[in-house]
């Protein structure tokens, strides 16, 4: 393609050096785009993967940008198209549009005590601001990690789990809904609510960030309030809606009159909270 | 300065345009509809009803091809016509239609697609008594090249660019012409359906429309999406990928807010998981999201969505029932 004649909708070739398993449903994916440089993303941002036949589809980045030379996806098999990436080894070629999107408020969030919730496959994108924040301790002397996952086994960076544990100011805890009968998992159970209440936190200096399925915000942003996180710039979630362009032109993503893929993922709970269906 | 012509030097106008540009006109191929045909044609349909399919659609067309994938991982994109779009017979509706998606699409980052086609394409307005039955429609008064006023057994030529001049410059004057009078007649025209949109709009941001009235016209709508797909400044698109020998040609398509799966996520969530909250986001979307963002309503009045929906559902239609019952 001639330079001259960029198109937004033209994805950019990359290829996948590594691939692991992360539960029996996700992956995750290690690129680098083909041309050499840099994705040049900010945490929270997603891109267009594109597979010809299969078309595009949003997945946010699950790596941060202090990590150079490859960006990482994080990916549950849940379509067409993630189920033939799925399928890819590496040496594969994909394309990929981005990064898009409204990032976390890494200005805001510096020098604050950190609540970073994550729910689900939410871990992939919350992963890359945990690992911004463990790179840069300075700013970021006191994160509390909380994740929750159905079950043992939809537990994702199992390992990285007990790693960010030994960063410094760091604290890490976990919890699944429901522990089988067969399993030897002996962590927690219970709702990440549940973990939340548990934890001592300074409201006047600490922000929260959570990042999971629809039905978890609600509970989680009352138990953040009984923590007396209350008033502008305290709790920033990232919203999961249908993106198929990631410029804004599509209108699959509109929350009346915000796009999520323009104006978010990323928004503060003031922003959205009143607007129908956002939450 | 105002311009006039006549039927033949209306021809010959026209004939000089087509000879730089890819002309469209106005042609009536059945009773009671009219199309942009391209020239030459035998007949031009210089008065009817609003133009169906609806002339944004030069431009952001049902199916639009934004990319081809080769099988080495290369990406060819769709040439630039050869000669660039002339649009005649456009109403003020129409007009405004265009303007619409011209800076949804031109808003960073400007969509390279639609601008291929919009790119020095020559708006021409139509305007005057070329309704149905030389029914007066409103003065474009803006948003195209030229506009042609109908008016006795003539037009009156009247430039809104220097390119809208450059091809009137040839006609006589219109001696004595005066647009007064019909810039009244078109404002009268002009505000009554603003007027409703504006009630039915503040009644939205007040939140005095009950669920119940939005379940009870999701209860009428077939989920034809006539409405979207007549709708001038509808613009949502799914992308699908269609395999052409060893290349994919990837491309956009029309899609309607009011199917289930507009918003249904990979996840199974649906932010619009009901037709009652499908249907509020058709009307409160045009109404109050895009003043919002844009500073303009969703919708020009043209009246084509009441026009096409087969239960009455239309934007106007709904409006109507809505003020009624709830002012």
């Amino acid at each position: 393609m001639n330079p001259q004649e960029a198109s937004i909708y033209a994805p950019r070739p990359a290829t996948l050096l590594q691939v692991e398993n992360l539960t029996p449903q996700e992956k995750l994916f290690r690129l680098r785009l083909d041309d050499g440089c840099e994705l040049g993303q900010q945490p929270g941002q997603f891109v267009q993967v594109s597979l010809a036949g299969f078309t595009e589809a949003p997945i946010s980045l699950a790596s941060s940008p202090t990590r150079q030379g490859f960006f990482e996806l994080g990916v549950r098999r849940a379509g067409r198209l993630t189920g033939a990436l799925h399928q890819l080894l590496p040496g594969a070629r994909i394309g990929v549009r981005g990064p898009f999107g409204r990032p976390f408020a890494l200005e805001v969030l510096r020098g604050r005590q950190l609540l970073l919730l994550a729910g689900g496959c939410g871990l992939a994108p919350l992963r890359s601001l945990i690992q911004y924040c463990g790179d840069h301790p300075q700013d970021f002397p006191r994160v509390h990690i909380l994740y929750g996952a159905r079950s043992p086994a939809d537990l994702m960076f199992q390992q990285e789990l007990l790693d960010w544990r030994q960063i410094p100011g760091f604290s890490c805890r976990y919890t699944v809904d429901n522990r089988p009968a067969t399993s030897c998992y002996n962590g927690e159970t219970g709702l990440i609510t549940r973990l939340l209440d548990e934890i001592v936190i300074d409201p006047q200096h600490s922000c929260a960030v959570i990042v999971g399925p629809p039905p978890m915000y609600r509970p989680v942003i009352a138990a953040l309030r009984r923590q007396g996180l209350v008033g502008e710039k305290r709790i920033m979630l990232s919203l999961e809606r249908q993106m198929r362009c990631g410029v804004g032109k599509c209108g699959h993503c509109t929350i009346e009159h915000l796009y999520c893929c323009k104006d978010g993922p990323i928004f503060w709970l003031e922003e959205i909270e009143q607007l129908r269906g956002a939450l | 300065m105002l311009k006039t012509l006549d039927l033949p030097a209306l021809r010959q106008l026209l004939c000089a345009i087509a000879a730089e540009f890819e002309l469209r006109v106005p042609v009536q191929p059945a009773p009671g509809m009219r199309l942009l045909a391209p020239w030459p044609v035998a007949e031009i349909a210089l008065f009817g009803p609003p133009l169906q399919p609806k002339p944004t659609a030069a431009f952001f067309p049902q199916t639009q091809t934004l990319l081809t994938l080769g099988a080495d991982a290369s990406v060819e994109l769709p040439s630039p016509p050869v000669r660039p779009l002339a649009l005649f017979g456009l109403a003020r509706a129409d007009l405004q239609g265009i303007a619409f998606l011209d800076r949804f699409f031109s808003a960073p980052p400007a969509d390279d697609v639609y601008q291929r086609l919009r790119r020095d394409a020559l708006l021409i307005g139509l305007s005057g008594n070329c309704g149905t039955e030389r029914k007066f429609l409103p003065l474009a008064g803006g948003h195209c090249d030229f506009e042609l006023i109908a008016q006795g057994t003539g037009w009156w030529g009247r430039a809104h660019t220097p390119r809208g001049a450059h091809w009137l410059r040839e006609l006589p004057a219109a001696e004595g012409a005066d647009l007064t009078w019909l810039n009244e007649k078109s404002a009268q025209l002009i505000d009554e359906p603003q007027q409703l949109l504006a009630r039915a709009a503040k009644l939205l941001v007040q939140e005095r429309v009950p669920e119940e009235f939005w379940r009870e016209i999701a209860a009428r709508c077939i989920l034809c999406c006539g409405c979207n797909q007549v709708c001038p400044t509808c613009n949502c698109f799914c992308v699908e990928d269609q395999l052409r020998g060893t290349n994919v040609e990837r491309r956009r398509v029309w899609d309607s807010c009011q199917l289930d799966a507009f918003m249904r996520e990979a996840s199974g969530h649906n932010p619009l998981g009901t037709e009652a909250l499908r249907t509020r986001r058709r009307i409160f979307h045009k109404l109050v999201a895009d003043p919002q963002r844009w500073g303009e309503y969703g919708c020009v009045a043209c009246g084509r969505c009441d026009a096409a929906c087969p239960t009455g559902i239309g934007i106007f239609a709904l409006c109507e029932q809505l003020v009624a019952r709830y002012s």
